[in-house]
């Protein structure tokens, strides 16, 4: 029997890997061979997908990007020994975007069965929660402390903190909340680890609430991630089924389409039923959370990897890394670039061995101009800032943030003044309406922009827009108004010639 | 005077205990600790500008004025959200803090109409007020962008109307129906830009769930949600506080005026009874004071078929005066009495038991407490030795568990019940035993434990069934029992409970409650923490009304829940003063202080103060003056400010009482459904128009003060002490101050009370004197007043009124948020938008085999009259029970209920009557002749007129 | 006044008294009728327990007989009230 593996992500699914995985299935059987079809999450090299792997005694060996259409020709070149075909990779460990990386929270993504919990124990799962109840609950706090995790999401917040003050937080009941209402343009790692490695946000989840000593916990998915929905609920199904959720009990709740909901304070009020709407802090949610009661709201990411930190080790993942942030982020490498795809690594790649290296440029082969990290709130990075280090604090320094590591390449015909009014438009799309300086600031600034566009009174409207920046940098309730400066005003900044200024001296850029 | 304008601290106080210190613009503040930096600031002086924040409800952090800068912390925090820390050094004026203050305030007026001259908040806008504290100049986003002013005013209520384009989306109307009101009628819809304010589903105010409360207008820092009344007159520029006329609540309101006119009625913050909150009735439905009915002159006829002929008030007086003494003189001392009015000031009422007792030298005076609480009055003396309620409303925050039996909280006392349903929703669990599906039981964010839907006139059978389970499952407090009741009273109440025939399994086959529920019941009650007990007419409206009062409080006693704030036997008063006029002495066996007529010591000391010989002998009760009446040996009655027609059980026989009498005297606002048997009318004042005191339901003595001149001339008062003089009995007072004076110096439990105390810490709660100078909130805290607490044998007897092949419904009765009792001031209110009419709640299984449906007229009959009115079919009744209000006269509700009465005090039965329904075709004969009866008596005479 | 009404009410009184345990019953329904009834009550229940008394319960016409009908009686036997 052979085994070949098909991603089911949503990624692959796009570029046709169910008409791959029907071809392979009416071939093989029209051929009478043996052959078991596993769908597993992706390795995240998006140019190559759909990529499909068959196990051989060698090792896997890759091939892509494949269409339906090949069927016959990979058969015909014996695809089931790893025979050779045009589309042969090789052995996907030995393709550079995959070597290069340090695969820790992604270390089984695309490799197993992602319905199959005896898969999971096989590739390493489960070794983090028996790792945590010897230890104990003092001792989990202190390894996640230890190793230096830090909120994937975007704020950046020390994990274990987080988790002391809510396990020394008294009270009835206590909460831990997984955000998976991954909103950022440009990312998907928290998708890919739902569809490639549920049971990694599953085991997560039950240590912190260990940890804390919270029985309950939800993970909330955006709407618009119908495939990850399944692939959670099918997992928590089957470890409800196999006596690993006894003590801890675990939901899926969709969101609605909201962007403010992943903000945590509105997508705990989601959860409520309430309207998605941010809540003033204080009271934080480690304080007074979910229903009122302490709660851990924490990224995918972050949940996803504190199995692999205890069965590891906290030295081994804070070995890794610079400054404050410790360990590896996934980036995630989109927008107009050659290799698109997830690459997790430890904190200190440049943004430009990221995007010229890793990302190989553009696609379109044009020079790039613009680099929005950090999501639809990040600053547009220019090449002069390509030397800055991918770490929060370096980030931060330049007037920018890693956010949850999406990474979205512009080339040269970029129209950064489009891009400002983008973000203000977005802001005020995304508004959940409750502040002032979002709800109408947002409106207020497209309108703005759009005089400046127009060549009206360009000088005291862009005065006006930096003003209304520092109004909603300072004046905002969340992140969304808070963060909306970032990109107009570095496109500003860096940009000044889109928006009838000068442009820089030629030796900034 | 001038207009009072309470601080806003822009947050509630903090619950905490600990103190906390702070700099705050240099200056060093301490406060509790969880206060947040906002309050903090307004208490050193520092007002910090906002919008979204306002101290009735929690903090919200959306409008981003309230910005400060904290040394040492990163960024702006908002000091409306963010509470104070020790040592914090803060500033609420920077550079930064200008400039994002001038920016937020730039974008508010770039989507807000500019007709600040014209606009109806002109003078009290808060949004005005910010946009001159942060000295904004200039909206350099011009005026012509995105805006919503064009967006539709909605003008559906009555009271009140809804602009949505001066909305500033600070989302304080919303909280307020949630947080004070708990209604949830308002919503934010839309996102970002398009947020705004809506009503339900975004429906018209008027059709939506809102209950015209009136908290968001009050909210409502912008002209959006305003008073038409201040659209129509313009800004108040003095106000008043006085206390509200309609429910027992006794709200605390300031009078809002324009010289002589009234402006709006604001529920004052320091009230503390309703700790500036209100309801459609005391917010709204004063309008009735200036409604074109009102009878401003006395008038008088010689017989009741003849027309009312105006009169001068000597006149009038004086044909009063010669009328009693002529039927005093030919019929007896005994054979007049008056009817006082818990809707009167305790002065009046004081006032009027004084003229019977002292005037006509007989004590035949009741009051329309008869006819609501009066079991309570002798329930509760009987157990606890005092005829009142046991704990302040406050104390409800600290409740666990609570009971409500027999009363509707959110229809009858509404501000209590939205404090209730705060303390609900922050987690304490709700027992509601009632026959009827009321709102408590399943309402917005508030579900009952346990609803006891039982058949009407079985409360007494369920309360020894709660009683039973308690006892037998040794839940009992045997410690407080031990300690503060009566042993061999509770050893025999004890066995008498765990009889067999009071288990829940043999009231289960009584009441129409599975057994298992009133076990559940009564084991949470035992066992859930602080048990609080609330209770209205359909405990004391019953044969055997004093009995369950007894029942009520034997539970309390049982479990402990006596003596501390969270629990307690709570009556919650129907009107405005019933526990004021009980207190006055208005019942026909009791002096002032609930002392029996017949206590030598007690009538020595009324008789020397007063001058008079007083009659040691109970007078007749209302229901007894009625008999009397009918045996000719009562002919005069003086009613003031009550309608006993439309009130009282058994028209038909009311009417012929009356129609017997050959002087009766009703003092009254409006020609009432009583007057067309009267042969004086003297027209009464209103409680806008007198000053005085009432006593609300939780024995607080509240002021009302008069905020214009009384109308016809005369406060009631007045009038009282004019009919003693003509009768030779003078009354010699010059301000009702002086009453109460009166009252304090023979009445113990009032010896502290005056108008000074009152005016200067607000309220007193009685018992006031030199043991408690300031009142107490919660009684019975060491010992119970009569000593040790006394367990009342209390067993199930059914009444006579029984169900059978002809009436085979139960009717029970009750009222609505919007209309009040007899609706004599709600239905010349814009209240009657939401109820024109009485209909006939039936369960849809009863409609189906009647062939009724919604809406249809149904003819309903009992033993004693029948009366036509339409039908609501709703499973909010149970299959067997029909429910109706009495609050308008056409439909003469109370034509079907009966003579049967409670034992111990004849409060009437109005909660039990077999009855039966039919479709019908409209009103009935007897209606139709009442309607026409009723507007001959109301005629008056041209020419005397003139 | 109504005798059938009035004998009813003093047998509805009769019923709470003859429930309670450890006090008098008859004593406790004579002090509610001589503290809660205007004498004219009183009058009428005595002259109908003189006139036969039909339809009083047994402890109801002990009570109305110890009813005095000219001066009050004694108080302060029943329930404190």
């Amino acid at each position: 029997m052979t085994r070949i593996f098909i991603p089911q992500d949503a990624g692959a699914r796009a570029v046709g890997a169910d008409r791959v995985a029907d071809a392979l299935r009416v071939e093989a059987s029209r051929r009478g061979l043996d052959v078991t079809l596993v769908r597993t999450g992706s390795r995240g090299l998006f140019w190559l997908e759909p990529m499909i792997e068959v196990e051989t005694p060698a090792g896997r060996i890759a091939y892509g990007p494949v269409t339906a259409g090949d069927a016959a020709t990979l058969f015909e070149a014996r695809l089931e020994e790893g025979g050779a075909h045009p589309l042969r990779i090789g052995k996907p460990d030995d393709i550079p975007f995959l070597k290069q990386q340090t695969r820790i929270t992604f270390a089984r993504c695309g490799i197993v069965d992602p319905t199959s919990l005896d898969d999971y124990r096989a590739h390493g799962g489960y070794r983090g929660l028996a790792r945590a109840l010897q230890i104990g609950q003092p001792g989990v706090i202190e390894a996640v402390t230890a190793s230096g995790l830090r909120g994937r999401g975007g704020a950046g917040f020390p994990t274990g903190i987080k988790w002391k003050t809510v396990a020394e937080t008294a009270a009835d009941r206590k909460f831990i909340v997984c955000n998976a209402d991954e909103g950022d343009s440009g990312t998907y790692a928290d998708r890919m680890i739902m569809e490639g490695d549920p049971f990694s946000v599953i085991e997560g989840m039950t240590i912190a609430g260990y940890a804390v000593g919270a029985t309950r916990g939800y993970i909330y998915i955006r709407s618009e991630y119908p495939d990850a929905i399944r692939s959670m609920e099918k997992a928590i199904a089957v470890a409800v089924n196999r006596g690993c959720l006894d003590d801890f009990c675990l939901e899926v709740r969709v969101g609605a389409g909201s962007y403010v909901c992943g903000e945590e304070t509105a997508l705990l009020e989601s959860i409520e039923g309430r309207r998605g709407q941010v809540r003033a802090k204080p009271p934080l949610p480690a304080h007074k959370g979910l229903f009122g009661r302490p709660t851990v709201v924490n990224n995918l990411v972050t949940l996803a990897t504190v199995p692999a930190i205890l069965a590891d080790g906290a030295e081994h993942y804070a070995a890794l890394g610079m400054g404050r942030s410790r360990g590896t982020m996934p980036i995630q490498i989109a927008g107009n670039v050659r290799h698109g795809g997830l690459f997790e690594a430890p904190f200190g790649l440049t943004l430009g061995e990221i995007v010229d290296g890793i990302g190989g440029g553009t696609a379109s082969g044009r020079p790039v101009r613009a680099v929005q990290v950090g999501g639809p709130l990040g600053a547009y990075f220019p090449r002069a800032l390509f030397d800055t280090p991918f770490d929060y604090e370096a980030f931060a320094g330049r007037d920018g943030l890693i956010g949850h590591g999406g990474v979205v390449v512009f080339d040269d015909s970029v129209d950064m003044a489009r891009q400002a009014r983008f973000a203000l438009e977005f802001c005020g799309i995304e508004s959940c309406g409750k502040c002032t300086p979002c709800r109408i600031g947002a409106v207020r600034g497209v309108e703005t922009i759009d005089r400046i566009i127009a060549g009206d009174r360009r000088d005291a409207n862009l005065a006006l827009v930096e003003d209304l920046c520092q109004t909603l940098k300072f004046g905002s309730l969340c992140a969304l108004g808070g963060f909306t400066p970032y990109p107009v005003m570095s496109a500003i900044a860096h940009f000044p010639e889109d928006f009838g200024r000068p442009k820089l001296p030629a030796a900034a850029a | 005077m001038s207009l009072i304008r309470e601080i806003d601290y822009g947050t509630p106080p903090s619950a905490e205990t600990e103190a906390v210190s702070l700099t705050i613009d240099g200056n060093r503040v301490t406060v509790r600790a969880g206060t947040s930096i906002m309050r903090a600031a307004m208490d050193a002086g520092i007002q910090v500008p906002k919008l979204c924040a306002t101290d009735s409800v929690d903090a919200f952090g959306s409008c981003r004025l309230c910005l400060v800068e904290i040394a040492g912390r990163a960024g702006t925090p908002a000091s409306c959200t963010t509470p104070v820390a020790a040592g914090m050094v803060v500033s609420t004026q920077t550079e930064r803090l200008k400039q994002v203050r001038k920016g937020v305030m730039e974008l508010y007026i770039s989507d807000h109409p500019l007709d600040c001259l014209t606009c109806a908040a002109n003078g009290d806008c808060e949004l005005q007020d910010m946009a001159g504290a942060v000295g904004l100049r200039d909206v350099r986003y011009g005026y012509q962008g995105e805006n919503h002013l064009a967006a539709t005013k909605d003008e559906s209520n009555p009271y009140f109307t809804f602009d949505p384009a001066k909305c500033i989306v600070c989302s304080r109307c919303v909280r307020a129906c949630e947080e004070v009101q708990g209604t949830f009628a308002l919503t934010i819809q839309g996102r970002g830009f398009e947020s705004k304010v809506s009503a339900g589903m975004a429906e018209a105010f008027i059709e939506s769930e809102c209950v015209s409360c009136g908290a968001c207008v009050q909210a409502c820092p912008t002209a959006t949600l305003t008073e038409k009344s201040v659209i129509e007159i313009g800004q108040p520029e003095h106000s008043v506080v006085t206390t509200c006329a309609y429910c027992g609540v006794g709200c605390n309101f300031k009078a809002e005026m324009r010289g002589e006119e009234l402006v709006r009625m604001v529920p004052f913050k320091d009230g503390q009874a309703n700790d500036g909150h209100s309801c459609v009735k005391g917010r709204f439905a004063w309008g009735y004071a200036n409604h074109r009915e009102r009878i401003l002159n006395p008038m008088i006829r010689d017989r009741i078929d003849q027309p009312w002929r105006e009169v001068s008030w000597p006149e009038a007086i004086g044909r009063v005066a010669k009328e009693f003494k002529r039927l005093q003189g030919a019929h007896g001392v005994r054979a007049i009495g008056a009817i006082s009015s818990s809707r009167c000031t305790n002065e009046e009422t004081y006032l009027v038991q004084k003229l019977v007792r002292g005037g006509f030298g007989n004590n035949n005076i009741d009051t329309c407490a008869r006819v609501c609480h009066s079991p309570t009055g002798y329930g509760l003396k009987a157990t606890f030795g005092t005829s009142a309620g046991t704990q302040d409303f406050a104390s409800v925050e600290h409740s666990d568990v609570v009971i409500v039996i027999g009363a509707n909280p959110t229809d009858a006392h509404p501000v209590f019940a939205s404090r209730l349903k705060k303390r609900l929703r922050q987690g304490a669990r709700l027992i509601v035993i009632d026959p009827r599906r009321i709102d408590l039981v399943r309402t917005p964010h508030v579900e009952a434990a346990y609803h006891l839907a039982l058949r009407p006139g079985t409360n007494a059978a369920i309360l020894n069934a709660l009683a039973h389970t308690i006892v037998t499952e040794g839940l009992a407090n045997e410690a407080f029992i031990r300690e503060r009741c009566d042993g061999s009273a509770f050893e025999h109440w004890a066995s008498f409970v765990s009889e067999p025939q009071n288990s829940p399994e043999a009231v289960g086959v009584i009441s129409g409650v599975p057994p298992e529920t009133i076990r559940g019941a009564a084991r949470l009650f035992a066992t859930g923490g602080n048990g609080a007990i609330y209770y209205g007419l359909g405990v004391t409206e019953h044969s055997q009304g004093t009995t369950a009062v007894m029942a009520i409080a034997n539970l309390a006693m049982a479990t402990g829940n006596l003596g501390r704030p969270g629990v307690g036997v709570n009556p919650l008063r129907g009107q405005n003063n019933v526990q004021g006029s009980c207190d006055m002495g208005s019942f026909p066996h009791e002096f002032p202080g609930y002392r029996h007529v017949s206590d030598n010591g007690v009538r020595a000391t009324f008789e020397a103060f007063w001058g008079r010989p007083l009659d040691a002998e109970p007078g007749l009760r209302i229901g007894n003056m009625f008999d009397a009446a009918l045996d000719g040996s009562f002919r005069g009655l003086y009613v003031q400010g009550e309608d006993i027609l439309q009130s009282d059980p058994n028209t038909h026989h009311v009417a012929a009482a009356l129609a017997a009498m050959e002087c009766v005297v009703v003092q009254d606002l409006f020609l009432n459904e009583t007057s067309a048997y009267a042969h004086v009318f003297l027209p009464g004042s209103t409680f806008l128009e007198k000053d005085g005191t009432f006593t609300n339901a939780e024995r607080r003595i509240n002021r009302v003060r008069r905020v214009m001149e009384p109308r016809n001339g005369m406060a009631d008062w007045e009038i009282t002490l004019a009919i003693g003089r003509a009768m030779g009995f003078e009354m010699p007072y010059d301000h009702p101050s002086e009453v109460m004076d009166e009252i304090a110096r023979l009445t113990p439990t009032f010896a502290g009370v005056s108008y000074e105390l009152l005016d200067k810490v607000g309220s007193v709660q009685w018992p006031c004197n030199t043991a408690a100078p300031l009142g107490t909130p919660v009684m019975h805290t060491d010992s119970f007043v009569r000593g040790k607490g006394n367990f009342v044998i209390t067993e199930y007897v059914p009444t006579d009124e029984k169900v059978g092949p002809r009436f085979p419904l139960l009717l029970t009765t009750g009222r609505i948020l919007t209309q009040y009792n007899v609706g004599a001031q709600t239905r010349r209110t814009a209240n009657l938008a939401w109820h024109d009419q009485d209909v006939l709640e039936i369960h849809p299984h009863d409609a189906e085999q009647r062939g009724v449906r919604d809406g249809d007229w149904v003819r309903l009959d009992s033993r004693t009259g029948a009366t036509s009115l339409r039908a609501r079919v709703t499973d909010r009744v149970a299959p067997g029970v029909v429910y109706t209000t009495f609050h308008h006269p056409t439909t003469q509700t109370n034509v079907v209920t009966t003579d049967y009465s409670d034992w111990a005090t004849n409060c009437p039965e109005y909660k039990v009557t077999a009855v039966q329904v039919a479709p019908s075709n409209g009103p009935t004969g007897w209606q139709r002749e009442y309607g026409k009866h009723a507007e001959k008596g109301r005629r008056i005479s041209k020419i005397a007129a003139e | 006044m109504d005798a059938a009404k009035l004998v009813m009410m003093a047998n509805q009184i009769g019923r709470f008294f003859i429930g309670q345990r450890g006090i008098d019953p008859v004593a406790g329904i004579a002090d509610h009728l001589e503290k809660f009834w205007e004498p004219r009550m009183r009058a009428a229940i005595i002259a109908y327990l003189a006139a036969g008394g039909t339809g009083l319960d047994g402890p109801v016409r002990d009570a109305v007989g110890r009813l005095d009908g000219n001066a009050r009686g004694k108080v302060g036997a029943g329930l404190k009230n």
